[in-house]
């Protein structure tokens, strides 16, 4: 399910709302970046993937940001986005249990962040970038699928 | 660019490359101890041992700083051994040694030099921990529970798992997952 959060332009996804998300992406190559406003390296790292955006725009690269913070720190986190002027809507991980939803993602996945996860217009998962990521190496996969 | 693509296949491959696995006997490793001697598991070990990856600077492994005071004093007494260890290359043993005395730790912090045993457990976030159990099994791995939020958890796994073991009963979850900081790596492929 994706749902808008009132007060922020947060909007929220669960399990089954973020397949959904990637369908709606289908024609673009997307870069969904899983960060959350207490891990350092993920913001570190967005700056640099907004970069990369605003150049690979234009050949159908898009970024789509996911926090995986509590609802309690939505202000937070729609401050940090707004402060790099990322690509809007931002969304935050509405989960019952974050297991289910981490699985949900990629059953490899062991929750580490920050984490990327890399799909072609098709839809389709290709790679995934665990921790802290030289951009060089994402720039590359990226360039590959457009 | 293909350079670095196989660059990233490589460095892919190594992350992947656990020894330790889930049913799997763990043997022999060492870490080095806050004064940077060298120590065996097999000197730390007990009948029931736990691993625990920490780091001195996330906040996810601060928000357990208490919870693993909590669960080293509940279970020490029961004879479970914790070899609480930092793999994390970005924060040295003088941090780790400072840090574990500005939190109170009742626990020593034991450093993995290269994270070479996060390679081998495969550990890639902190907080996580690994129960081995008295024949030397792997027998559960995940987060100590479901929530850095004290006020949000449902389910204290590790609590869980070493009840389990103690008792001599199977696991009714022997993995669980949670939002945690990646652990800092050395960069092998340069």
């Amino acid at each position: 399910m994706l749902t808008f959060f009132l007060f922020f332009a947060l909007h929220t996804v669960d399990e089954s709302g973020f397949q959904k998300l990637v369908n709606s992406h289908k024609g673009k190559v997307v870069l969904y970046d899983f960060w959350a406003t207490w891990c350092t390296g993920c913001r570190e790292e967005m700056p640099k993937l907004i970069v990369l955006e605003n150049r690979l725009k234009a050949r159908g690269f898009e970024l789509v940001t996911v926090s995986a913070d509590d609802p309690e720190q939505d202000a937070e986190a729609d401050k940090v986005l707004k402060q790099f002027h990322a690509p809007e809507p931002g969304y935050r991980k509405q989960a019952v249990k974050d297991e289910r939803f981490i699985n949900a993602i990629d059953p490899q996945w062991s929750g580490a962040l920050p984490a990327l996860f890399l799909y072609d217009r098709n839809g389709r998962k290709v790679q995934s970038f665990i921790g802290e990521t030289d951009p060089r190496i994402i720039e590359a996969a990226v360039s590959k699928l457009l | 660019m293909p350079r670095l693509i196989a660059l990233a296949a490589l460095a892919a491959s190594l992350a992947f490359s656990q020894e330790f696995k889930l049913g799997s006997k763990v043997t022999d490793f060492t870490v080095r101890d806050p004064h940077g001697s060298p120590v065996k598991f097999s000197a730390l070990r007990g009948p029931v041992t736990v691993v625990v990856f920490t780091s001195t600077n996330c906040p996810v492994s601060n928000a357990y700083n208490e919870r693993m005071n909590a669960v080293y004093r509940d279970y020490s007494v029961k004879g479970v051994k914790f070899i609480f260890v930092n793999a994390n290359q970005n924060e040295s043993a003088d941090e780790v040694a400072a840090h574990a005395k500005s939190v109170g730790f009742v626990f020593p912090v034991y450093k993995d030099p290269n994270n070479a045993l996060a390679d081998r457990f495969d550990a890639q976030v902190t907080p996580e921990t690994y129960v081995i159990d008295s024949s030397g099994t792997l027998v559960y791995h995940g987060q100590i529970d479901d929530s850095r939020n004290e006020k949000r958890v449902q389910q204290q796994a590790l609590r869980m798992a070493l009840d389990a073991v103690l008792a001599g009963k199977p696991l009714t979850v022997a993995e669980t997952k949670a939002f945690g900081c990646s652990i800092k790596r050395v960069r092998r492929a340069t």
